[in-house]
């Protein structure tokens, strides 16, 4: 099932290490698959800030990372401020769009949920600069 | 004898009078009234009292309405106190002349004994007011130096008549549902405050204290330099919903939201002496307000969640399914699933879902016979029941297709209960079927085993461990347990 897209971007997702954290079972499943589609790399899917951590420790850093705002309860910036320490891209995901984030992180890439292939590629493709 | 001559007598009185015609044109005065007033008697003769005079406001319709009921009825009619600013000559340098009045109005008959004119006893009081006045004005006790009044018997009768009207405005103020203060001078002191301020403030002592320095709590917000700027600048200031916190000294602070409104008291000069403080405490209001927005946002936030959610188990329901009419079938049956468990959490207003009620539920279209459930009774908070319904429904159709609900004889077990470990509980579940046919690991990780290994260990941080046994499947699950499990939000 692979979705139709612009062409340029995607060849540039190829092998895209993404780092996702995403707490919620099924949403997690669908968007590890729709990268794996795109052809990226995913390092988690991460339901927990603590996970996250572990894994952002012991992982290469990631070429760009999708985050849940909201993770068991908790607020995902601890872990996007590692990211951004590492000079990682971010895009943020959440289900109150853009005025669901923190002032400081405006500014960065969001998708709202609920999200289509195409936003994850569009979305994916502003962080990067693809 | 001498006969008396009246023109005399009323040039000679030396308390303010003059006279009036039915239209309000002067007829006369007498050199005490042409001197309060500070006019001409060749200025005054003919000409109408309210061009004289000029007053648009309510002491103006007062005095108009003096005269009218003289007209009308042909009786005296008396002004007990009435504020009427005069315009001064040119001579005198022009501008109003802020004074204070009582008027006595007495019919004059004319030929016909039908009322000709109007004669005005006028007396300027306004030594007397000043004398005890400040910025409570509608509240002022009346100063016992009346005895200055001229007509004695009238002034008393105009006292108790003041007095009345005073102690009916300041009862209206005092028992008035809003709060109400009169604040004098630019450290605002307290000169009048009602009961709803004062029960407002934790019921403190109040009139006589001055703001600025009295009421710290409340100095040191906005209202302050509001009220500064109203008694600077004579302009009114109001507000809504303005967050207020009150340090009341019979309890811990509490915040509140008020409607106010600021307006300058003026003298008799137009220079502002005090400040009029009216309030409304909207708390209850705006609080509801405000749980109404968070309502709505979470209300919102779940609608794009559940959609979010639909929308996966679409896309991964596609992908995974061998025929359209399998995928149909199965994307139906999960969405019911979800449906369930929305249902069951809706039963307690979304404060969490019994799992004996969650099992049952995704097990009962195989027959109650078929499924044993044992366990004490398990509250699990609202995102831990909507997953571990999605778990179930995924165990219990995975039966179906291939375990032991999908001969005539096989029957699952599932018990649970509650262990405590370092620091809290785990809630220990196991689900174990017999008497299926004999069934070996799958080939490939579908839907079901991929969502109850995210769901379980993922989202609710537990562990599984699926074993598939000649006899049938057992699962056995352990997730961290508080009161409810964790991720209350999300």
């Amino acid at each position: 099932m692979k979705m139709v897209c612009g062409m340029s971007t995607t060849d540039k997702l190829q092998g895209l290490k993404v780092f996702v954290v995403e707490d919620e079972a099924i949403i997690a499943m669908m968007l590890e698959d729709m990268l794996s589609d795109l052809g990226c790399n995913v390092i988690g899917p991460c339901t927990g800030l603590k996970q996250a951590h572990e894994m952002l420790a012991g992982a290469e850093t990631p070429n760009v990372a999708i985050l849940d705002v909201n993770v068991g309860g908790e607020q995902v910036y601890p872990v996007a401020t590692a990211l951004k320490e590492r000079g990682v891209p971010l895009v943020f995901a959440t289900g109150y769009g853009s005025v669901g984030l923190a002032e400081v992180w405006r500014a960065c890439v969001t998708v709202q949920k609920p999200y289509t292939q195409d936003d994850i590629v569009r979305a994916l493709g502003m962080a990067v600069g693809a | 004898m001498t006969d008396l001559n009246f023109h005399v007598l009323f040039d000679a009185l030396p308390s303010p009078y003059m006279v009036l015609d039915t239209e309000l044109r002067f007829v006369a005065a007498n050199p005490a009234y042409l001197a309060v007033t500070k006019r001409r008697l060749e200025d005054l003769l003919g000409r109408y009292l309210f061009d004289m005079f000029p007053d648009p406001g309510e002491n103006g319709r007062r005095l108009a309405a003096s005269f009218r009921r003289v007209l009308d009825t042909g009786q005296p009619d008396t002004l007990a106190y009435l504020p009427y600013a005069i315009a001064l000559p040119e001579a005198e340098g022009g501008g109003l002349s802020y004074r204070y009045w009582t008027c006595a109005h007495t019919p004059l008959p004319g030929p016909n004994g039908k009322t000709a004119f109007i004669l005005q006893n006028t007396v300027d009081v306004t030594d007397i007011v000043r004398s005890g006045e400040d910025a409570t004005l509608p509240f002022r006790q009346i100063p016992e130096t009346s005895a200055l009044i001229q007509r004695a018997q009238e002034a008393s009768a105009m006292k108790d008549a003041l007095a009345r009207e005073a102690d009916a405005f300041r009862r209206l103020f005092q028992q008035a549902p809003s709060m109400i203060a009169v604040l004098s001078g630019p450290d605002h002191e307290i000169t009048f405050a009602n009961d709803t301020l004062i029960s407002f403030l934790g019921g403190r002592e109040l009139v006589g204290v001055n703001v600025r320095g009295g009421l710290p709590d409340i100095a040191a917000q906005s209202f302050m330099g509001w009220l500064d700027d109203v008694y600077r600048s004579g302009t009114p200031i109001s507000g809504n919903g303005v967050p207020i916190r009150v340090a009341r000294p019979d309890q811990n602070a509490a915040d509140h939201y008020v409607d106010f409104a600021f307006h300058p008291i003026f003298d008799e000069h137009g220079a502002v002496k005090g400040v009029f403080v009216q309030g409304m405490d909207r708390t209850t209001h705006v609080e509801a307000e405000q749980r109404q927005r968070v309502l709505l946002d979470e209300l919102n936030h779940r609608v794009k969640n559940t959609l979010a959610n639909v929308q996966s188990i679409a896309k991964l329901t596609l992908k995974d399914s061998e025929s359209p009419a399998a995928a149909r079938a199965a994307f139906e049956a999960r969405i019911m699933a979800l449906s369930h468990a929305h249902e069951l959490l809706s039963r307690s207003s979304w404060r969490g879902a019994d799992l004996r009620a969650i099992l049952t539920r995704e097990l009962r279209p195989y027959g109650a016979n078929r499924a044993q459930l044992t366990g004490a009774p398990v509250r699990l908070a609202p995102r831990a029941a909507v997953a571990m319904g999605m778990v179930a429904h995924e165990l219990a159709s995975n039966a179906a297709k291939h375990g032991a609900l999908s001969n005539g004889e096989g029957r699952i077990m599932a018990d649970w209960h509650l262990e405590p470990d370092d620091g809290g509980s785990s809630l220990k579940i196991a689900w174990r079927e017999a008497g299926g046919p004999t069934v070996g690991r799958p080939e490939r990780r579908g839907f079901g085993s991929r969502l109850i290994r995210m769901s379980l260990e993922g989202e609710l941080g537990g562990t599984t461990d699926m074993r598939f046994d000649s006899d049938g499947l057992k699962c056995h699950i352990s997730i961290p347990y508080e009161d409810g499990l964790r991720h209350e939000h999300d």
